[in-house]
């Protein structure tokens, strides 16, 4: 079973696509969030992703916005997906007829 | 200060791996982070990883087996040596006389002087080099925590461990290795305390932290010289435990006590000086081998 952070790194990866790498990433969660993000909980996570076989990491070519260093590129795998699956349906059935989920439709 | 920040972060991010490095700095400049934040960051990534490396064994058999024992060894070594300089010092920086300089006499002496107390720092570096290198040459990426470590040994070895060891040895001896009050020299709180912390510090810590330096890039050295160097090393440790003030007179063995006094196996101790040497004449052939470019 995923950790949040975790599967808050895979649906931003997901989202992102083709353009998924650590900045990018990292926006993505703290605008989803609303809190701040940081590097090292970022990489470390990747790191962990990448060892369960959740994610694939290459780097990527030096850009010129980025003082011409290059970006570690992030791809979801199949793995990644089903996972993240099965972490979402928990939330969801968990969530189930609580207050905060009759809520969220209200709101 | 921005700029300062700036020069930490690039300086904290060399504890990273070069890919990561690049990755990392490159999301900094991306995203405009302030250089305090950006810094404060980094160090949380750089914690994180060598933290993670601790979750192995081999960290901390390096720590029990080498960081503690030569941190306290060369501590005691250190202050010994410090304290043996500290009379020559003392001699001739507390009591000069410019008369002295038209004696033949004195520059006799002087150059013996100059000559002990020397060989006696030399020696001293030697085995600190030859710490850091071995430290240093067991993982790369663990360096800058091995030499915060190591540093954290010396001076608790310099505090706690040199004079207790003192006082424990001048039991066997008949004769007085530690500093008294009553003597003139370390009647001066400067050698009695301040010396031994300055020569601890110039003589052990930078060299150890250097020898580490040295030892993360031996990696990519040739098999048969990368083992003749272990040997060496380990060669130069093992005199460090036989030779120094009275560590050998725990070791009850015959034969250790012959190298101890013949000195037969000293120059082994030498060996960072021919390696540095060796080194620098490698890189300037190299560098001249290399065509300059364009």
């Amino acid at each position: 079973m995923l950790g949040e952070f975790e599967y808050l790194m895979l649906t931003a990866a997901a989202r992102l696509g083709e353009e998924a790498y650590g900045a990018a990433i990292r926006q993505e969660i703290e605008g989803a969030t609303r809190r701040r993000c940081s590097i090292g909980a970022l990489y470390t996570t990747l790191d962990r992703l990448e060892a369960k076989g959740l994610v694939k990491t290459w780097m990527g070519d030096p850009t010129p916005e980025r003082g011409g260093r290059p970006k570690r590129r992030v791809r979801v795998t199949a793995k990644g997906v089903q996972e993240a699956k099965t972490f979402y349906n928990a939330v969801t059935r968990v969530s189930r007829g609580v207050a905060w989920e009759a809520n969220r439709i209200a709101v | 200060m921005t700029r300062i920040c700036w020069r930490m972060v690039d300086i904290v991010s060399r504890a990273l791996e070069p890919a990561e490095r690049d990755a990392v700095r490159g999301d900094l400049a991306e995203s405009g982070e302030p250089a305090g934040e950006a810094l404060r960051d980094l160090l949380g990534l750089v914690v994180r990883r060598q933290a993670a490396l601790w979750k192995d064994w081999r960290p901390w058999v390096a720590l029990v087996s080498l960081i503690i024992p030569l941190g306290m060894m060369l501590s005691i070594v250190s202050k010994f040596t410090a304290n043996q300089s500290a009379t020559y010092v003392w001699l001739y920086a507390n009591n000069w006389d410019w008369a002295l300089l038209k004696d033949a006499g004195f520059w006799r002496e002087f150059a013996n002087s100059v000559t002990f107390v020397l060989a006696n720092c030399i020696t001293l570096v030697c085995w600190a080099w030859t710490a850091g290198f071995v430290l240093g040459s067991m993982s790369r990426k663990i360096v800058p925590v091995y030499g915060l470590l190591f540093c954290l040994m010396l001076v608790f070895g310099a505090l706690l461990v040199a004079p207790r060891y003192f006082a424990y040895l001048v039991q066997y001896i008949d004769r007085p290795v530690s500093p008294d009050e009553g003597d003139p020299v370390f009647a001066l709180a400067f050698y009695r305390v301040m010396f031994p912390l300055m020569v601890q510090a110039v003589l052990v810590a930078v060299p150890s932290l250097l020898g580490m330096c040295q030892g993360a890039g031996v990696r990519r050295i040739r098999r048969p010289f990368h083992t003749l160097l272990w040997v060496a090393a380990t060669c130069a440790l093992v005199l460090l435990l036989i030779e120094e003030p009275g560590f050998g007179i725990f070791l009850r063995a015959q034969w250790l006590q012959r190298i101890r006094q013949g000195r037969v196996l000293q120059p082994i101790v030498y060996w960072p000086v021919v390696y540095l040497v060796g080194n620098a004449i490698r890189r300037r052939r190299e560098g001249n081998a290399t065509p300059a470019r364009i």
